[in-house]
Order: structure tokens, then C-alpha cells, then sequence
């Protein structure tokens, strides 16, 4: 178990070295500047300002004193767009906030997804499944910026409590993560039943069945660890996708987390932020993964060897 | 599982929403709480870049650092042309309006330390400073020597444009007349900085400073900055220490930068917000229906307009642009595009009580039948009749979609009437910028607000090489008549030469006027104090809020 695990955070820095590193030289090809304003700024400006921020140098320089800044003082360096303010207080104040939406919006996937996944495949093409497999559906195709305004103006508007949009109170967490969970939920409630089915109609089941066990006791004892399969593997990175935080439900609910930064600091071109970004989506991706993969292994004896 | 389970679980879900509803406490709104308080909830549009005034180039910078620092003058409440004393109590100048000497109040900055002449000085000499790389620079180059000091020609000490005779005189001496420089003065580059606070966190230029953070801040203005919390809201609270403490009608200020206008909107409706920044154009049936009284139309001092590239085929000649222009149909567009909320435009600097407008006067007098006659006429002389032999012409927009609208509304006219296709190419922010700004374009849609309270803002702009141009055309006339009006000392002189070249632009068309814009806005009924400015430079203080009124 050892040996897996150190093999697997090895390949996860190299891919996080990899992605960076992608990410530094894209983003420096991009059209524009991170300090072009609606006027345009003088030449001597621009010159003094690239200067100020080390960005008159060549890539390979400024690559170079980006991982050393990093890795040696632990500077992920300024936002060039919010002059004044470090990336890594914009990482730390946006954060919390999608990591509290996210795990919100995770458990009510968890909660509302397996065991409509469950019941689906217990009442296998009878009128649950057909019920809880339409509501997947629609789930799954009805895009997040539908889905948040119209929870904000009905249940946000008419609920007391909940609120339309806004971070004030901490009930405003509900609905942005409805609206981030339903999607997360659909497809959990669809693999679910994929693994559960199939789980069901195993052979060990029927000796369960034959030997007298109850229904629920199937279900929960015997079936759900290896029917959850599939769904575990998906709740890895769908949970790291989710407490990154996502652009839409934000900006639909003026939630102020990482999803803002993510796109906005592309379109300004704030280099060291998108850097930022980058590395911090990718070490939460690389660590869920592994997660799984641990989770997986233990969950199915036959992956461990 | 049994029937028995089942029914149970779906129990336990009807119960957590009940219960989920049940924690929340009935009643009271933000904004009601809020306007209790006496503390003024405000949509601001955006997150702010800086609150440094050298820093700083947003309008949305600009709206929480007039509340946070207070120039020689500051706006007056009801009259866009207007100033009231600030930070200066009088002032003086002589007769070409070359030399204007300012004498302070001896107001204090919020830790106590006396505003002195020197703070001013100190201001502009950092946002000057060849190492500085201040964005806004160019605003203070009408003081004399101050651009040769920005080059790195000469020192500070030589520069004639600023000078302080005691701590409370200030004296700014003017390459040329600056007989409008009070709305000038009113622009956030002309404020002091707290010299003495500034120096003991890591100096003038030190682009990392941390002295405007909350609870290291520093101002002079009527609020003091509290709490900033990024993407999610700014407050401030009345300053002790300010000079007319007394005066300031409310408890504080709330900043939310809200982007998104139908989140701002819905916030509003569901009582977070007193006033918005900005109600979208799809918006505003809804919002004027359900809110009749609280949904405001005001003036603003901007035009929307599409720059032509002059330096390509076969937008080089006056008569296609011109027919172009002429082509557009800005009636319907201003219905279309923003449901009412902006004028026609035939000119360029948006109409005020000191310059009426320059109208390209025929042309408004037409009849769009007419003006589309006269347009394919035109096009005929250029070259092209009825649309035959156009060459392929792209219009480039942002991704917003009023302009994607605004884009498509127009390739219907010009395909309708005068025959030719164009085509549009939608651009995220920044590649439009570095197009437009490289000249990397054939016609780009694009809109321009005035700093201060005069056409020379708008007219400036067309004058040859200058770096806003950006649309390669350039006129020794219309030079000629903005170099006469720099040197006018006598008001309703320059704004005749002003006219003259803005005439001389109109005529050579490098640009299309669209329409006069409008800011459309919702404000509660429990605002009071506030009253539509061209510059939308409200003094927040002013505002006081109505515990009673009505929602939100």
C-alpha cells in the first residue's frame, strides 16, 4: 500500500509541474496585458509597469523566478490587476467560501443521489425508477444558469430565509448549492443505479436472496459497496471541480469564491493569479484522485494488488 | 426495501425542508435592517482594482475613494457643473486663468496629522514620478513642466506647474488657460495623499504598499475605510475627524461589486440592495412595471459610438463612412438595443447647458428615408452602388450583449439598405482591447465617458496620434482649432473652437455616433439626498435613508 501510494503522489507532481508550466507560457500568449485599462496606457507607462513587475524579462527568466519564489519563499506572488493585494490572500479569503459551498453541494448530491440511485434500481423499470431516472435526466440537462435564478426568484424570493443572491447570512449557502448539488446529484442517482443493477443481479446476491436475507439488508449490506463503485470514482473529482468553485452559480448568487477569480483573472490576464489558479485546482484534483484511488482500493480487494 | 422505508424517507425529506425553512428567521429584509442602521447598501459594479488614487482607473475605484479622500473640491450634490469647497475653503486665479492659487482649510487627515499644501504636492509628484508608472498621469499634464518631469527630463524641484508658498497655499501654475479646471479638480488624481503615512509604509513608490488597507487606512475624506472583503462587499463609516462630520447624513456604506446586472436586479427585488449600478436592458419593462417609482432613467455623460479604421480599405474614404454612418437607423436602435434608455446621437460629446451639442444639423433634421437615400448616394460616388464590390468589413464587439445585439441590429441596416454584409466578430475583453489599441480592426463598437464635466474630454480624443484615437484619422483643421482652444482663457471662446472641431470630425465621420447613453438604475424609496448627475459622482454623505418607506 506504501509503495502504491508514493507512486501515485510522484506521478501527481509531475503533473502539477507539467500544468503549471503549461499554464505559464499560455497564458503569456494571449492577446493583451494585465495592465491594459478601457484607455490605453501610455508606451513609457507599460514599460514601467513590466518593469516594476519583473515582466520586461524573457519567459524562461521570469519562469525561472516564478518556481523560485515558490518553492523558496513560499510567494506566489502580487495580482497584477489588484495592485496591492497578494495572490495568495485572494486564494485565501475566496477559498473557504467554495470549500464551504462545494462540501454543501456534495452532500446533498451524496444524500439525494445514492439512494435515489438505490430505489431506482431496486424498482428496476417500474414507476421509482422511471421517476427518480427522469429527474436525473433533467438534472443533467438543465444547465446551471437556469437552474439558479429560478431557485433564487422562488424559493430565494418567497421562503424566508433563504435569500435571492448575496453572501450575508448563512442561509445563503442553501440555494447556490442546491444548484451546484442538483447536477452532482443526477449523476450519482445515474450511476448509482448502473452499479446497483448490476450489482443485484450477481450471483452472491441471489445466494443472499436464497439464504433468507431481507431486503434492506441486501440493499445496504451486501449490494452498495461494490454497486457504489462507479460513483465513488466520479465523486473524486467532482467533489475538487466543486470546492474550486464554479463561474455561473456565483455570479448567479454573488457567492464570493474561486469560480469569480478563475475566470476573471483569465480575461484581465492577471498572470501570477491565474498561476495561482491553476496550481491550487490542480494539488485538490491530484489529492482527490488519490483519495479515490485509496477508497477504491479498500471498497474492492481485487484493485489492491 | 419496504413500502414502509420508503415512505419513511420521503417523510424525512419533506421534514429537513420544513425544517431547513423553519431556522430561518421571518421578516426583516437586508436592506430594512440596513436602512435602520443607517447604513447605505450600494451596488458598485465591480471589485475594485485599487484604492489607491494612483493606482486606480475604474469608475467603480473612483465612486469609493471620493468617499474615502477629498480633493480641493468636491461635487456639488445637485448640479453636474457644479463644485463646493473641499479641501480648500477659497481660491483665486488670474485673468488668463493660468495660476490658481488654493488655500486650505487646515482640515485634518484621519489620525489627526494637519492637510497641508505639501500632501497635495506630494500627490501629484508621486503619480508623476518617471518611476512610478502611474496609469492616470496624463490628467495632471496640463501643469506646467509636468510632463518634461514624467519623461525624466527634469527634476521635481524645477517643475513650475505645483508650488506651496505656506502649509495651507497651493499654488498650480498651467501650461495653458484653465478656465474650466474646478470639474477638473474633481477627478480623484487631483487628491492629496497623507504624505507622513504613506512615507512610514514603504514610500512613494512602492507598488505593494499596504497603506490603504482597512485598518492601516488613512484619508481625508467623509468616510473612513472599515472592512473589505473581496468579491463580496467594501464598508466605510463616518469619519470623526472629518471637517463636516456633522453634515454626513448616514451611518455608512456598503459596496457590493455586483457584475452581473440581473443578479444585481434580483438582489434588489429581494431586499439587499438600496440603490443598483445597473439595470439590464432586457430588464427594464420588468423593473420600471413592478417598480414605477423606484426605477431611474438619468442622463449620463457618455456616447456610445463605432470607431472606423481609417487606415483600411475602403473605410479610408469619407464618403463610405459616411454613409455608413448615415445607414444606421438610431431610433430603432436605441429601442432595440436598450429598450428606450439613451438618445439618438448625431454628435459626438453628449449635450450640457454650457455646450448645447454638436448636431450635425442637416443630417438631424432628415428623415431616416432620407438619410438612407442620401447614403446610398454616397456609396454610389464611392464606388459602390447598391453594395456591389464591397470588400468583406468585420465590426468587432466585446462579448457583452448589448454590443452583440447593438452589432447584429446594425449589419441588418446596412444589409437592408445599403446592400453590403459585414460581419461580426465577438472578442473576450482584453483581445478587444489589444485589437483596438494595435488598430487590429475594421470597425469596432465602443463607448467613452468624460473624467470631468467638459466636451474637451470627447474632442480631444480625435486629435491626431492621440493614443485614444485608435482609428488612424487625423485632420491638421480639426488639430489646429484644439490647439486654438487650449489657449483660450475665455470659457465660451473655447468651447467655439471645440465645436468647430467636432464639427470637422462629424463631417469626416472616423467615427459613428450611436446614441447618448442612460443610466438605468433602481433606487429604494427610502433614498433621500440623491439627485441625477451627468457624472454620476454622487456625494454618498448627502444620502439619507428613511427607516419607514416603503420596500425594499
Amino acid at each position: 500500500m506504501m509503495r502504491f501510494l508514493a507512486k501515485r503522489v510522484m506521478q501527481g507532481v509531475v503533473v502539477l509541474f507539467v500544468l503549471e508550466t503549461v499554464t505559464f507560457f499560455l497564458v503569456r500568449v494571449l492577446p493583451g496585458n494585465p495592465f491594459m485599462g478601457d484607455r490605453k496606457l501610455p508606451d513609457e507607462v507599460l514599460a514601467q509597469l513590466n518593469s516594476l513587475y519583473g515582466l520586461d524579462a524573457s519567459s524562461f527568466v521570469q519562469y525561472a523566478r516564478y518556481w523560485k519564489a515558490i518553492l523558496v519563499e513560499g510567494d506566489f506572488g502580487p495580482s497584477l490587476v489588484r495592485e496591492g493585494v497578494q495572490v495568495s490572500e485572494i486564494i485565501g479569503s475566496a477559498f473557504p467560501v467554495s470549500l464551504a459551498l462545494g462540501s454543501v453541494a456534495m452532500l446533498l448530491a451524496v444524500v439525494l443521489g445514492i439512494p435515489a440511485g438505490m430505489l431506482a434500481a431496486h424498482y428496476r423499470n417500474r414507476w421509482p425508477d422511471a421517476l427518480f431516472m427522469l429527474l436525473a435526466v433533467a438534472g443533467i440537462c438543465i444547465p446551471s444558469f437556469v437552474i439558479a435564478p429560478v431557485l433564487g426568484i422562488t424559493l430565494g424570493a418567497h421562503v424566508p430565509g433563504l435569500s435571492v443572491a448575496g453572501w450575508d447570512n448563512p442561509l445563503c449557502i442553501v440555494l447556490p448549492a442546491l444548484a451546484l448539488g442538483a447536477v452532482n446529484a443526477a449523476y450519482v442517482a445515474r450511476l448509482t443505479r448502473g452499479g446497483m443493477v448490476e450489482t443485484l443481479s450477481s450471483d452472491f446476491i441471489r445466494t443472499a436472496r436464497a439464504k433468507g436475507a431481507g431486503t434492506g439488508r441486501i440493499l445496504w449490506l451486501h449490494a452498495l459497496r461494490s454497486g457504489l463503485l462507479p460513483a465513488v470514482s466520479y465523486l473524486g473529482p467532482a467533489f475538487a471541480a466543486l470546492i474550486t468553485g464554479s463561474f455561473v452559480v456565483e455570479t448567479c448568487f454573488q457567492v464570493p469564491g474561486m469560480g469569480l477569480h478563475f475566470v476573471n483573472a483569465t480575461t484581465d490576464r492577471d498572470y501570477f493569479l491565474i498561476q495561482g489558479l491553476v496550481l491550487c485546482y490542480g494539488v485538490l484534483i491530484v489529492a482527490a484522485n488519490l483519495i479515490v484511488d485509496v477508497v477504491l482500493a479498500w471498497m474492492n480487494p481485487r484493485l489492491r494488488a | 426495501m419496504t413500502r414502509v422505508s420508503v415512505s419513511l424517507l420521503l417523510w424525512c425529506c419533506v421534514g429537513g425542508i420544513f425544517l431547513l425553512v423553519g431556522c430561518g428567521e421571518r421578516g426583516e429584509s437586508s436592506s430594512s435592517r440596513a436602512a435602520r442602521e443607517g447604513v447605505l447598501l450600494i451596488g458598485n459594479n465591480s471589485e475594485p482594482q485599487s484604492l489607491d488614487p494612483h493606482k486606480a482607473t475604474a469608475v467603480a475605484d473612483g465612486k469609493i475613494i471620493s468617499a474615502l479622500l477629498e480633493g480641493l473640491v468636491r461635487p456639488d450634490g445637485q448640479d453636474s457643473s457644479g463644485v463646493q469647497p473641499g479641501a480648500a475653503s477659497s481660491w483665486e486665479h488670474n485673468a488668463d486663468a493660468t495660476v490658481w492659487t488654493f488655500h486650505l482649510r487646515g482640515a485634518t487627515w484621519s489620525d489627526g496629522e494637519p492637510v497641508t499644501s505639501a500632501d497635495f504636492a506630494y500627490a501629484y509628484r508621486r503619480l508623476l514620478h518617471p518611476e512610478f508608472g502611474g496609469r492616470y498621469a496624463e490628467m495632471l499634464f496640463p501643469l506646467k513642466d509636468a510632463r518634461e518631469y514624467h519623461d525624466g527630463k527634469i527634476d521635481w524641484e524645477r517643475v513650475r506647474g505645483v508650488r506651496t508658498p505656506d502649509e495651507y497655499t497651493l499654488e498650480l501654475q498651467f501650461e495653458t488657460p484653465m478656465p474650466g479646471l474646478l470639474s477638473r479638480l474633481l477627478h480623484f488624481t487631483w487628491f492629496p495623499l497623507p504624505r507622513h503615512h504613506v512615507e512610514a509604509n514603504g514610500g512613494m513608490l512602492d507598488r505593494r504598499s499596504e497603506w490603504t488597507r482597512p485598518g492601516n487606512w488613512v484619508g481625508n475624506g467623509a468616510y473612513l475605510l472599515k472592512e473589505r472583503r473581496i468579491n463580496d462587499y467594501l464598508s466605510v463609516v463616518p469619519n470623526p475627524l472629518y471637517w463636516r462630520a456633522a453634515e454626513v447624513r448616514n451611518r455608512g456604506i456598503r459596496f457590493l461589486p455586483i457584475v452581473n446586472g440581473y443578479t444585481e436586479t434580483r438582489m434588489y427585488f429581494g431586499g439587499k440592495l438600496h440603490i443598483t449600478n445597473n439595470v439590464p436592458p432586457e430588464m427594464i419593462d420588468y423593473a420600471r412595471h413592478r417598480a414605477p417609482g423606484e426605477f431611474c432613467r438619468d442622463a449620463y455623460y457618455c456616447t456610445i459610438f463605432y470607431r472606423l479604421n481609417t487606415s483600411r480599405r475602403p473605410l479610408g474614404d469619407a464618403r463610405v463612412r459616411r454613409a455608413l454612418s448615415l445607414a444606421v437607423d438610431r431610433g430603432a436602435l436605441v429601442q432595440r438595443v436598450v429598450r428606450g434608455a439613451g438618445r439618438e446621437a448625431y454628435g459626438f460629446t453628449p449635450p450640457t447647458v454650457d455646450y448645447p451639442g454638436i448636431v450635425d444639423a442637416t443630417v438631424a433634421a432628415m428623415t431616416q428615408e432620407e438619410r438612407e437615400q442620401m447614403a446610398r448616394e454616397l456609396l454610389r460616388q464611392a464606388g459602390f452602388p447598391g453594395g456591389r464590390g464591397f470588400p468583406p468589413v468585420q465590426i468587432m464587439t466585446t462579448s457583452r450583449d448589448v454590443q452583440r445585439v447593438m452589432a447584429e441590429s446594425i449589419q441588418a441596416m446596412w444589409k437592408e439598405v445599403l446592400g453590403i454584409q459585414v460581419e461580426i466578430r465577438a472578442c473576450e475583453w482584453t483581445a478587444y482591447k489589444a485589437s483596438l489599441q494595435n488598430g487590429e480592426y475594421d470597425i469596432s463598437s465602443c463607448s467613452w465617458s468624460g473624467d470631468y464635466m467638459d466636451p474637451s474630454t470627447f474632442v480631444e480624443l480625435w486629435r491626431s496620434g492621440a493614443g485614444n484615437n485608435c482609428t488612424g484619422w487625423g485632420n491638421a483643421e480639426c488639430d489646429a482649432e484644439l490647439d486654438a482652444a487650449e489657449k483660450c482663457a475665455d470659457q465660451s471662446e473655447r468651447l467655439k473652437h471645440l465645436a468647430t472641431a467636432e464639427a470637422i470630425v462629424l463631417r469626416e465621420s472616423p467615427i459613428i455616433p450611436l446614441y447618448w447613453s442612460e443610466r438605468t438604475y433602481l433606487k429604494s424609496s427610502r433614498v433621500n439626498g440623491w439627485h441625477p448627475l451627468l457624472l454620476d459622482n454622487h456625494p454618498l454623505d448627502a444620502i439619507e435613508l428613511d427607516e419607514e418607506g416603503a420596500k425594499p
